[in-house]
């Protein structure tokens, strides 16, 4: 737009610059920004206080359920989050699947009901007919068993269901070392202690898998309830069919 | 003053931020730090993280309590020193000069109106405050605020939109070109400076309708890239 | 190239948590740690130094990788819920790809000696739009004047070149945030730092690192078998 007047302290092409260092390289390797993983998250949270699930979001509607805090394992009790509304007076409720019977029931409860949200990006499928379980990554499967479930009387119930707490470190080759509680209950163990909730597990009768063995449990070897332990974190939804 | 404070209130607890709409004058600051006689005496003011980043500079290892033992540090004129923060800061006072003369020009063109009227206003006077204590800080060693020429950038606003991203865009990445080459005291200040000068680009941006962050990281400048950019802004008629 | 979290451990009490949710396929499960939020005043359990930094920078990463995970979860959470009206979603899925992007990379840096992504509950923040913004405000205030609070604290010169790099985008995300919430961008000419123990203390007052829930017990199972 105009030329620079000469001065000392100047080039033909504008001011010269100070001579100074450049600056070392950055300690830190910072990526570009990081988009999330698209589709395959499920979230769920844990019941903060004792709340009844109601069959829409509003107080004014009926109770399916009383949720408790706990579960009768004695851990913090989990529901799987599908979706949130808002009631007239605008309070957030969340749309949750819950361990009741009848199996593969949803509810309402208010926000404040639950706490901080977990996310997993896992899902397990348990395939009656062709007794396997396969754990699955989004789309991909990384883990896969053959069980034994429930046998005719005692069948393992079809639906939606979740993982909903881990117990180890117990005497009882039964279960063996590991066992995940599910949010599915027996239809036909009703009298249960603890409410007849199906479980997934290793076994002391491997030879008998895979088959319909069980009191409607999820059996599988050791070794895999194992392998299968290193990979589904808590929350994890399950699908029998 | 206006102090909005937010109540969150849940079942079990209330929770709130204090967050603050201020329009206030700029704090005083300690410019004690910057004693004029220090800048001429080096060594003097050097703090632990100075110290640490001249051995740093100068290839010696460290022993716990923060001796070298050995390898020399590079030349005096590379390593953090008062003489050093000197030409960095009449570097960074070109750029305050050249923000400082612009954002007072445009915002009494007339031509401007709301909300860059407004961002203008502002950042006029936040630019005069940052003139004023590094020529303070500076001392007589302060340069002379150039004369600037800038063309229609004060008088359109597009032109002073996209002017406006630019120089605050450099203004950030000089300063933090600079960071590892100040001594502990005056990168104290810089780092107060530099915040509201990215809050400037952050804002003029989501103005402009631009992402006000598009990168996770901000790529700073080195001096020479910085007085390149000066240069062919053709803004600085003359020294 | 996105830094791939190597590690994978599992905790205490033998759950998997994931490090993050779902940045790619490939994440790797983490720890979390149990933090309550008195804790947050007292040390942290002391992490391993990390054979890069000197103890007082590792001390300052995890300082500003602790904020960057609390920043990362509430984007994320935030993206995730879709609560957040249109024409401001573009907020939450920005701020949260850049501050996830600064976890990746401290993480990277500390190797073993990172601390472990805490549990957060946002109660319903993450939900509504005015509080969510608000919120969001806070926070990068609270990031960029804990940034200028550490820098003339640390040793390495590559380290210092890092933090400036990231400090200048939390202010640009705090101008950013202030605008779409009606607050002014920029109140003064100098911005003050804050230091580690009152950034600490604000974010325990907000009580969203929370506790994880304990789903995992060592006792018999009493399913049906």
């Amino acid at each position: 737009m105009h030329a620079a007047l000469g001065r000392s302290s100047e080039t033909a092409e504008g001011l010269a610059a100070p001579s100074l260092p450049a600056s070392p390289e950055p300690a830190l390797d910072v990526p570009t920004p990081v988009p999330l993983e698209a589709g395959g998250a499920t979230t769920w949270a844990p019941v903060r206080r004792a709340v009844f699930a109601r069959t829409r979001p509003s107080r004014k509607t009926n109770v399916v359920v009383r949720l408790d805090t706990r579960t009768p394992e004695d851990t913090a009790n989990i529901v799987v989050v599908l979706g949130r509304a808002r009631d007239a007076a605008g309070r957030v409720w969340l749309h949750v699947r819950l361990p009741v019977l009848p199996n593969d029931r949803t509810g309402w409860v208010p926000r404040d009901a639950l706490g901080g949200y977990g996310v997993v990006h896992t899902r397990l499928v348990v395939d009656l007919e062709q007794l396997t379980a396969t754990l699955l990554r989004g789309r991909r499967p990384v883990f896969q068993a053959r069980i034994g479930v429930g046998k005719p009387a005692w069948p393992t119930p079809k639906g939606q269901f979740y993982i909903r707490n881990r117990l180890t470190t117990y005497a009882s080759s039964f279960y063996g070392p590991l066992a995940f509680g599910t949010s599915a209950r027996s239809p036909t163990l009703t009298d249960w202690p603890d409410g007849g909730f199906i479980g997934i597990h290793g076994t002391s009768q491997p030879e008998l898998l895979p088959g319909r063995v069980s009191h409607g449990c999820i059996r599988m070897r050791n070794e895999d309830i194992l392998e299968l332990g290193r990979r589904m974190p808590i929350g994890t939804p399950v699908t029998i069919r | 003053m206006l102090i909005y404070r937010v109540l969150w209130t849940s079942s079990c607890t209330n929770l709130y931020f204090a967050i603050q709409r201020c329009l206030l004058m700029p704090d005083d600051l300690r410019l004690d730090v910057f004693d004029s006689a220090a800048l001429s005496e080096p060594g003097l003011n050097e703090s632990r993280g100075t110290f640490l980043r001249r051995a740093f500079a100068g290839g010696g290892a460290i022993l716990a309590g923060g001796a070298v033992i050995a390898g020399l540090p590079r030349s005096a004129d590379s390593a953090p020193s008062p003489a050093q923060d000197a030409e960095i800061l009449n570097l960074a006072l070109l750029l305050e000069y050249m923000e400082s003369a612009f954002f007072t020009e445009a915002s009494f063109s007339g031509k401007l109106t709301g909300e860059l009227l407004e961002f203008a206003q502002i950042v006029r006077g936040h630019e005069r405050a940052h003139v004023e204590f590094l020529r303070s800080a500076l001392g007589t060693k302060a340069r002379k605020e150039p004369k600037f020429d800038f063309g229609d950038a004060t008088k359109d606003p597009k032109a002073f939109t996209s002017a406006a991203v630019r120089l605050q865009d450099l203004i950030v990445a000089a300063y933090n070109g600079q960071a590892t080459n100040l001594t502990t005291g005056a990168l104290e200040s810089a780092a107060k400076i530099v915040s509201v000068e990215a809050r400037h680009a952050g804002w003029i941006r989501a103005i402009a309708q631009e992402n006000p962050a598009p990168d996770a990281t901000d790529t700073p400048k080195t001096a020479a890239q910085v007085t390149a950019a000066v240069n062919r802004t053709n803004f600085v008629s003359s020294d | 190239m996105q830094g791939d979290l190597t590690l994978q451990e599992l905790d205490r009490d033998g759950a998997i948590h994931e490090a993050f949710d779902g940045v790619n396929s490939r994440a790797s499960f983490l720890r979390n740690a149990v933090i309550g939020s008195g804790a947050l005043l007292g040390v942290l359990a002391a992490p391993r130094e990390s054979d890069a930094a000197s103890p007082s920078d590792n001390a300052i990463l995890n300082f500003a990788l602790t904020l960057e995970y609390l920043q990362a979860a509430f984007y994320t959470e935030t993206e995730r819920a879709h609560a957040i009206g249109a024409e401001l979603a573009r907020v939450p899925r920005q701020l949260g790809s850049v501050e996830r992007a600064h976890v990746f990379a401290l993480r990277k840096v500390l190797g073993r000696a990172a601390v472990k992504r805490p549990s957060f509950d946002f109660k319903g923040v993450t939900e509504d739009q005015v509080k969510f913004l608000k919120t969001a405000v806070a926070f990068e205030d609270l990031g960029a004047a804990a940034y200028k609070g550490q820098a003339t604290r640390v040793d390495s010169p590559a380290l210092l070149a890092a933090a400036v790099a990231i400090h200048s985008v939390e202010a640009r995300h705090a101008a950013w945030m202030r605008y779409l919430a009606g607050f002014t961008p920029a109140g003064r000419a100098f911005d003050e730092p804050k230091k580690e123990l009152e950034v600490r203390r604000i974010v325990a007052s907000t009580h969203f690192i929370a506790a994880r829930p304990r789903t995992t017990r060592r006792r018999k199972p009493r399913f049906t078998g």
